[in-house]
């Protein structure tokens, strides 16, 4: 089966055409799931569809009846209670808000299940409710208009009270007093005994006695009557009304007097209007409290309405709610069927890929493809060798041809490269050579000439050494010829007229030329001295070393260098500038040579100032002022001293030959040409160098540097040209 | 600075006091001059830079002298207007039922107008604040004159059916029994009315020489006015409550004669240096204002309330006040002199005797024999 398909598989194309042949498999398998998925979805969507569009808005409407109904009947009581009629309007406002979302919910549930009976059930209930708050809400204006009304009533009656008082009294009070005494208005005369002691006066004063007691049962029986919450007592507080009231106007009529009468007729008026006339007093407290009955009726109605109504919307819920469970269930049994249908597709879909892996890309491309590989990998590790070869004619095998033609090609760019690389590095080794040799001859140049210095430095002291000595014997004997010319003179003093004045005056005249000549002689001989000891200097240390303030050592010598320049000429002037780092400190020198040093190179650069102050510098419109820059740093292994001037500078041949002994560029009489030298010798026995810094015409900057702790080989060196210097001293 | 917290009516910068008292009505004349007299003490201390920094404020409320309204405008006053004490009430029936109620919130009731004996009871009513003489004492001070002075031995009361009316018969009465001596009759009449008629009857059957009458001034001119016309001349003295410039304007011309004793010094006795300060302020306050005994006592009582309160300094509670009303050191109110003292919550014990003359004004009298005319 297997070596079939690879057979099948070895001719070309045959990749893709099973690629497309797989991907079609896993898009077929793919199709077919999404069909059992939208067919399963439909099924749960149409049982969805089933509740949402008839159980659930059934539902909601049962609920939405009951919480309104509830709403509508809790606001009832709040209507009855409400303190003004703008608090009634409020709560009607709520109420009808209410009222209208029941409707829309009854709406909702009537046209679901028009002639369902519990449907209509509750339509009757929900609009006999409705009617009973109307009722109520129709009865508050009035029920507000008898409460003002009573509340009045009461007010009234107090101030009743208090015109009962304030008239009855005193009439009583001026009736009994008339009968007894016959005083009727004060200032006035009293009537005659037989007209005021009389029956008919005290029988005026008893009626208005008993009318002032019946006012105030009267009054007493209204004041309770208005407390009252019982209608049926009621009656029987009207029925003693009216009695006390049937009394006062009896009394009333009965009064003899008139005037009497017309004093006290119109509170006891007022008195019984209040009580038993029209829509007042008791006939009004009868309706208020008829009003409170027939609200506190529609209340009770209202609950028990609500009882029933939420009963039948209960059991429209339940009806509701097993009608959702129906549909839910097949939804649920949809949902299985869609499922266990996607899990058997998915495990066809997972075998069929397996497959694929297995036969098609793990048996075939993949182990050709792991053999190219292979190739390629040995080729990039440099085996150029091996032949690749790849049976078939597939895209694979046409890789392993190219990897090939890639492999020969390789084979023939590593043999270019091979040899180039070869040329290259004899070119490098080539140069390496050049550059040794150019280095080794200027060694050797070098050594020449160190060798050649040191021979003439040997040279130079053996050569003082010997003109020494003949230079003291022309030194003294020129001395000892002065000494005799003087005495010589004596002599002829001595014998002054022995001799002609011309004799004389001819023997002054030579032994004047001698004496100049024998000065000239010595001045000379002094000069040529003085050469001799330096050419001595050369080469030799003159003291021990010892712990030495660099900085001072550097500003004592150039103070007494620009001191012995001014000596020679007074019109030189130097500004110097000085830049010394305290950090130099003290250092372990011969402080002698290295005086000498800084004195050298000093008196140098006040020279070379001067000469180009004298050439006229500031000719040219610009103040030259001769300037001395000195200045010391300390560095980690060394310190640096710099001595720089604005002098004349020096082209670059000159700088090359300034430390040869006998070199100078001054006028013979002014320097030996061995300052340098001496200098550039004492520097390198202390471990040090110096390097020159020059430009023609601008100035020169001397740069000494000094080892911070003086190598042993230096301090080896400066004890042999100690030796050296000795050994010559003693030639 | 922050006051300690919470004393209710007194901010940083005032203080508050309220009255209910009859403004309308009957009795408004009493009420009217009472708030006269205690405005203008206020206003006298307020231009002086108040107390301690404080300015002195007063708010009222009608009662029109029944009970009913003065205990629900005191509740008001306390908890609606945050007072910090009562001042000036003006009555017996209505203190009776005001009292309580500032007693519960412990709130200062001072200097109200009258001579009730229960106000005097320090120990169950300690908020109280008394600056006049009692009652009591007043018909005590009466029938030691009508005693002493002209040897009288039938006295009369007629009084008025309420607790004041009631209070002024209890003191008669005991000033009587002090004595050994029998009422010689009594009269009653219905209080807001002038029904005095049958009283009148009642008492001449006593036939007194003197009728002492605790009343309200339009029924005590009544009978006085009807006695005299009926030839029942007794002397008649009356009581301070009984408002003795309403009572002279009543009267008129038929007043000689009638003796009302007062709590207070004559007002218009410019000779005291406190009658000149009362007369300064009152001007001050109202330059129409005629001198009188009600806003003179209502004056009194402000200054009182004042001097409270300067003892307390800065920082003012109700609790402080109390207690400088407790101690035995005296109140000088430019030379009236007030004792207050643990158990004794009232000021003043002194009574003046005045006399209605024929120019229907008051004059001081010594003695019941100074009978002017």
């Amino acid at each position: 089966m297997t070596a079939w398909i690879q057979r099948r598989l070895a001719s070309r194309y045959r990749i893709s055409t099973q690629l497309l042949l797989g991907i079609w498999g896993a898009v077929a398998l793919t199709v077919a799931a999404g069909l059992v998925g939208w067919f399963s979805f439909n099924r749960v969507g149409d049982e969805q569809s089933r509740v949402n569009e008839g159980s659930v808005p059934e539902l909601a409407a049962a609920f939405g009846v009951a919480d309104y109904s509830s709403t509508l009947v809790a606001a009832a009581p709040r209507l009855t209670t409400a303190p003004t009629l703008e608090d009634v309007a409020r709560v009607a406002i709520s109420i009808d808000e209410a009222y209208a979302a029941l409707e829309a919910q009854l709406a909702v549930l009537e046209r679901g299940a028009a002639e369902d009976e519990r449907v209509q059930r509750i339509r009757a209930h929900a609009d006999s409710l409705i009617a009973n708050i109307e009722a109520i809400e129709a009865d508050m204006a009035y029920f507000f208009d008898l409460t003002e009304r009573s509340a009045a009533l009461r007010l009234e009656l107090a101030d009743l009270r208090f015109r009962l008082d304030s008239v009855v009294i005193p009439a009583i009070d001026d009736q009994f007093f008339y009968a007894m005494t016959g005083y009727r208005t004060l200032g006035e005369p009293p009537a005659p005994r037989n007209e005021h002691f009389s029956e008919t006066e005290f029988s005026s004063y008893r009626r208005l006695a008993e009318m002032q007691a019946d006012a105030s049962i009267a009054e007493q029986l209204l004041a309770s009557a208005s407390i009252l919450s019982e209608p049926a007592l009621l009656e029987a507080l009207r029925e003693r009304f009216e009695a006390a009231a049937r009394r006062i106007q009896r009394n009333l009529a009965a009064l003899e007097s008139d005037e009497l009468r017309a004093e006290v007729a119109p509170v006891f008026d007022l008195l019984l209007n209040l009580g038993i006339g029209d829509e007042t007093g008791f006939d009004l407290l009868a309706t208020e409290l008829e009003l409170v009955a027939r609200q506190r009726d529609l209340l009770a109605s209202n609950q028990e309405i609500t009882v029933d109504l939420i009963a039948e919307v209960n059991s429209l819920v339940s009806a509701a709610q097993a009608s959702v469970e129906e549909a839910t269930g097949a939804s649920t049994q949809a949902i299985f069927t869609g499922r266990v249908l996607l899990l058997a597709i998915s495990a066809v879909s997972v075998t069929g890929a397996v497959l694929i892996a297995w036969l098609f890309v793990g048996r075939f491309i993949s182990s050709r493809l792991q053999r190219l590989s292979d190739w390629m990998r040995r080729l990039a590790g440099g085996d150029l060798e091996t032949t690749v070869e790849l049976s078939g004619r597939d895209e694979i095998a046409e890789m392993a041809a190219a990897l090939e033609v890639f492999r020969q090609h390789a084979l023939e760019i590593q043999r270019l490269n091979l040899v180039e690389k070869l040329a290259n590095e004899l070119q490098s080794k080539n140069d390496q050579l050049e550059t040794a040799l150019g280095d080794l001859q200027r060694a050797q140049d070098q050594i020449v000439s160190q060798q050649k210095l040191a021979a003439l430095g040997e040279l130079t002291a053996g050569v003082a050494h010997e003109i020494k000595n003949p230079l003291n014997f022309v030194k003294n004997f020129s001395e000892v010829s002065e000494e005799l010319i003087d005495e010589l003179k004596e002599v002829l003093d001595e014998e002054a007229e022995s001799i002609s004045e011309d004799q004389r005056e001819y023997i002054d005249e030579i032994a004047g030329d001698l004496t100049d000549n024998l000065g000239r002689i010595r001045s000379h001989g002094d000069r040529a001295n003085h050469i001799v000891h330096d050419m001595l200097m050369m080469g030799r240390g003159s003291g021990d070393r010892q712990s030495t303030d660099i900085n001072r050592l550097l500003d004592e010598h150039a103070r007494l260098a620009y001191h012995s320049a001014r000596a020679t000429d007074t019109e030189f002037q130097l500004d110097l500038k000085q830049d010394m780092d305290p950090e130099v400190g003290e250092l372990e020198v011969v402080p002698q040579d290295l005086g000498r040093v800084f004195l050298n190179m000093v008196s140098n650069a006040c020279y070379a100032t001067d000469e180009k102050r004298r050439s006229g510098a500031d000719a040219d419109g610009e103040r030259y002022f001769p300037t001395l820059w000195l200045a010391t740093r300390r560095g980690a292994e060394h310190i640096e001293v710099r001595i720089k001037d604005n002098g004349m500078g020096m082209p670059d041949d000159i700088i090359d030959k300034i430390f040869n002994p006998f070199f100078t560029t001054k006028p013979t009489d002014q320097g030996t040409g061995l300052g340098l030298a001496i200098s550039s010798d004492i520097v390198r026995q202390h471990g040090g160098n110096i390097r020159v810094e020059s430009e023609p015409g601008e100035g020169t900057e001397m740069i000494i540097e000094l080892p911070l702790e003086p190598p042993a080989a230096a301090l080896a060196g400066a004890g042999d040209g100690d030796g050296a210097a000795t050994e010559a001293t003693s030639l | 600075m922050v006051e300690p917290a919470g004393e209710s009516g007194v901010s940083d910068d005032r203080i508050l006091f309220g009255q209910s008292a009859a403004f309308r009505g009957p009795a408004q004349e009493l009420g009217l001059n009472m708030r006269l007299g205690i405005l203008a003490a206020f206003q006298e201390a307020n231009e002086q830079g108040g107390v301690h920094g404080r300015r002195i404020d007063l708010t009222w409320l009608d009662d029109s002298y029944e009970p009913e309204a003065a205990a629900t405008n005191t509740l008001d006053l306390i908890n609606e207007q945050e007072v910090f004490a009562l001042i000036g009430a003006v009555g017996t029936p209505t203190s009776r039922s005001a009292t309580p109620v500032a007693k519960a919130a412990g709130v200062p009731y001072i200097g109200p107008f009258t001579g009730a004996e229960f106000l005097r009871d320090a120990t169950t009513l300690d908020n109280v604040i008394n600056m006049r003489a009692s009652y009591y004492q007043e018909t005590e001070e009466m029938v030691n004159r009508l005693t002493t002075d002209l040897g009288v031995t039938r006295i009369a009361v007629l009084y008025q059916d309420d607790s004041y009316g009631l209070a002024g018969f209890n003191g008669v009465r005991l000033a009587l029994e002090r004595r050994g001596m029998e009422m010689a009759a009594l009269g009653i009449y219905t209080r807001n009315t002038t029904a005095v008629k049958r009283a009148l009857l009642d008492l001449r059957q006593g036939d007194p020489e003197a009728v002492i009458i605790i009343g309200a001034y339009q029924p005590v001119a009544a009978m006085i006015a009807w006695g005299r016309q009926t030839g029942f001349d007794p002397i008649f003295m009356t009581v301070s409550f009984v408002g003795s410039n309403a009572l002279a304007e009543e009267l008129g011309e038929g007043g000689v004669g009638v003796f009302v004793t007062q709590v207070v010094p004559f007002p218009t006795d410019d000779s005291l240096p406190v009658v000149r300060a009362y007369h300064r302020a009152l001007a001050n306050h109202d330059p129409n204002a005629i001198p009188g005994f009600v806003s003179f006592e209502g004056y009194l009582a402000g200054r009182l309330a004042i001097a409270g309160l300067e003892r307390c300094g800065r920082e003012v509670s109700r609790a402080c006040l109390f207690e400088s009303f407790r101690s035995a050191e005296p109140y000088d109110i430019e030379g009236f002199r007030l004792h207050y003292g643990a158990g004794d919550n009232q000021g003043s014990d002194q009574v003046f005797l005045t006399v209605l003359g024929p120019d229907a004004n008051y004059h001081p009298a010594a003695t019941l024999r100074d009978v002017p005319g």
